[in-house]
């Protein structure tokens, strides 16, 4: 992967860039929300509230920021090699299912062991789940971009029977049972469902962070992401380092659907993700697999989807408007050159110059 | 036996061509930028653009030509800033392809929310659809009006098509520079080819063919527009162009064996195997249609296959000649 080098992150131009890509998709729903009647300057105070003020709405912001997060890092671990894991999504759902299963199937432990074994279970089916296309990729060249789409589909119609039929709770809406007490994670803010899934969700992060940049598996990775011949020349299997890196991205995956099973649901409701995989995913492409920036980026795409909320309830301004923001905003910021300035100086020729030619 | 015979019968086949003409025309789209060297993962949101556009403006003209029409500009001005953003600002087009179906989601999600105040289905009591075709001679007969009549339009144009972007593409002169940009793109800039305007040129087309899937997906598929219809079809798209390795008429039957498994499925729900698992049948057959293709395909032609042998024989050597070297001195 291209290491970006700091100095070409900080000019003027791209800052400049930045800064532009981010007001233009705000300035254009402003537009849309003064054309729709309603008063802009309010629907982004609103925004604001309903992001930050206040810990239910901070509280919130911090809740899905962790999945999306860890999504984001998931896709993130995968681009390393050189693998378009679109199939985070199927990961998250598997991750969220087997913990769950796992917090009220295994009874009458406690909670420093109870929880784990969830986490186990969720991180375990996850990287099984992302493993088989990667191994499909590797040994017979299956394009990865359309498997893992559709292992995405089969894992949510999976977890959809899951829920309906042997696992049901047998209420009205479709959810499993509740996990036991002593598998959910603390919440941290009460009014909201921010949990300490939040704590272990950054560490991940710095581990992976680490993994990636420090360890051996993370040199074999960045190298097979360069070049996988080169790599097999080394004596690095890279077919291997690819299982390995889809497995690690599952688990990954899996942890994210953990922590939204344990931390914030208590169980699973059919159809509770709504893509969520996407926006890390989305996070993840905008940052351009830098790393340092993913947090940021997955950050402002939590604040935004939870302001979009308070939105709606205080100004009446669509919450699909948002999406719709989000959607402009990230094909803006993965735009190079947006917006260009060059500065022509155009030195006069000197004399000698001249006469040296 | 008795329900396998339930299953198969003969109004499977038009069952199968109706499930698989919205996944055909998509996957022309995904053909034609295929052959470009583009994957073009934006098709699932031109489709979801031009199933709403159509529908409307065939709705509220009450003409079905004006809906195609609107679908086929949509698609091609969703497209265009794809290939905008691809080509001239160097985004992946993963990025845009995937901003471009999560615009597509809000964005209609929001229009009709706005412009008919419901949200997930738009049902009017006097949709517009697409012409249904009808052979009074075949009508008489229940079997043969099965096979033969009570065709949507596009249904029926859809193989008709598939052999005119064949043709296009392995014979004509137009076709052999798109596929000489997606084969190496540097051999044909040499070659004296506007790069550029090929693969833009693909990009528009496969918004028009993306855009007439949408058209029939919300005239003729089903007459109605529904939030996120389109439900995965602009991917199976690829998957099937894919599958015929950038060939439409062999990306036509992958699509075919997709139309099959659906409307196998559907018939299976009744004998009491759960709608998840049923629902889960095509996408299944995807990956295992995709598989089977390239394990044929890997066996014909496998660049790094043949690549790790060398590699391995290098090394073989090389350790042998190490080996070889030691004996001599000791």
């Amino acid at each position: 992967m291209k290491r970006i080098n700091p100095a070409s992150i900080f000019n003027f131009t791209s800052i400049f860039n930045f800064i532009f890509s981010l007001l233009l998709p705000f300035v254009l729903g402003a537009i849309v929300v003064a054309l729709l009647g309603h008063d802009p300057q309010e629907a982004l105070r609103e925004l604001f509230r309903g992001a930050f003020v206040g810990r239910l709405s901070l509280g919130t912001t911090l809740q899905k920021w962790v999945p999306i997060l860890l999504t984001g890092l998931a896709f993130c671990i995968t681009s390393q090699v050189r693998y378009f894991n679109i199939g985070v999504e199927g990961c998250f759902y598997m991750g969220a299912l087997f913990s769950a299963g796992a917090g009220f199937l295994i009874t009458g432990l406690p909670w420093y062991f109870h929880i784990p074994s969830c986490f186990f279970a969720g991180v375990l089916a996850g990287s099984v789940w992302a493993a088989i296309p990667g191994v499909l990729r590797v040994y017979w060249q299956v394009n990865e971009s359309c498997s893992t789409i559709m292992f995405n589909y089969v894992a949510i119609q999976f977890a959809g029977f899951m829920i309906v039929n042997p696992w049901s709770a047998k209420s009205a809406a479709s959810q499993t049972m509740p996990i036991l007490p002593s598998a959910a994670l603390s919440r941290l803010m009460p009014p909201s469902r921010a949990n300490s899934g939040l704590f272990i969700a950054l560490a991940l992060y710095a581990a992976v962070f680490w993994i990636i940049r420090k360890t051996r598996l993370g040199f074999k990775m960045r190298s097979t992401g360069a070049n996988p011949f080169f790599t097999d020349y080394m004596g690095i299997d890279s077919r291997r380092v690819v299982v390995l890196a889809t497995a690690l991205s599952g688990a990954v995956g899996g942890f994210a659907g953990s922590v939204e099973t344990m931390g914030v649901y208590g169980n699973i409701i059919d159809g509770f993700s709504g893509w969520l995989a996407f926006d890390g995913m989305l996070a993840a492409l905008i940052s351009k697999n830098n790393l340092w920036l993913l947090p940021v980026y997955s950050f402002m795409i939590a604040a935004l989807k939870t302001g979009a909320l308070g939105m709606e309830r205080f100004t009446g301004v669509p919450k699909a408007l948002i999406d719709t923001i989000i959607a402009i905003l990230i094909i803006f910021l993965s735009m190079d050159n947006l917006f260009r300035f060059r500065f022509h100086f155009h030195f006069p020729r000197r004399k000698s110059e001249e006469k040296a030619r | 036996m008795e329900t396998l015979s339930n299953i198969v019968t003969y109004s499977l086949v038009h069952a199968t061509l109706r499930m698989s003409t919205p996944v055909v025309l998509a996957t022309l789209a995904a053909v034609i930028s295929r052959q470009g060297g583009i994957t073009n993962i934006g098709i699932e949101g031109i489709m979801l653009f031009g199933a709403y556009f159509g529908f409307v403006s065939a709705w509220v003209s009450g003409n079905w030509l004006w809906g195609v029409a609107a679908s086929v500009v949509a698609g091609v001005v969703v497209s265009a800033a794809i290939g905008i953003v691809h080509l001239k600002h160097n985004t992946h087009i993963f990025v845009i392809g995937f901003a471009m179906n999560m615009l597509a989601l809000g964005g209609t999600r929001f229009l009709l929310q706005q412009m008919f105040n419901v949200s997930g289905a738009l049902l009017v009591d006097k949709p517009v659809t697409l012409p249904i075709l009808r052979l009074s001679l075949a009508e008489r007969n229940p079997v043969t009006a099965s096979l033969f009549s009570g065709y949507s339009l596009f249904e029926l144009l859809a193989p008709l098509l598939v052999l005119g972007v064949w043709y296009v593409l392995y014979r004509t002169a137009a076709g052999l520079r798109l596929r000489s940009v997606g084969l190496h793109e540097p051999a044909a800039r040499s070659a004296g080819i506007d790069v550029y305007r090929v693969k833009m040129r693909a990009i528009l087309l496969s918004g028009v063919f993306a855009g007439i899937a949408g058209a029939h997906l919300s005239m003729g598929y089903s007459s109605m527009f529904v939030e996120n219809m389109t439900n995965g079809r602009g991917f199976m798209a690829l998957a099937a162009a894919n599958f015929g390795g950038g060939n439409p008429i062999y990306a036509f039957l992958g699509c075919l064996v997709f139309g099959l498994s659906d409307s196998i499925a559907i018939r299976l729900q009744s004998t009491g195997i759960p709608a998840q698992f049923v629902l889960m049948v095509p996408y299944l057959v995807t990956v295992a249609v995709l598989t089977s293709a390239m394990i044929g395909h890997s066996r014909r032609s496998d660049a790094a296959r043949i690549a790790r042998k060398l590699t391995e024989e290098i090394q073989g050597k090389e350790i042998r000649g190490k080996a070889n070297e030691k004996g001599k001195g000791s």
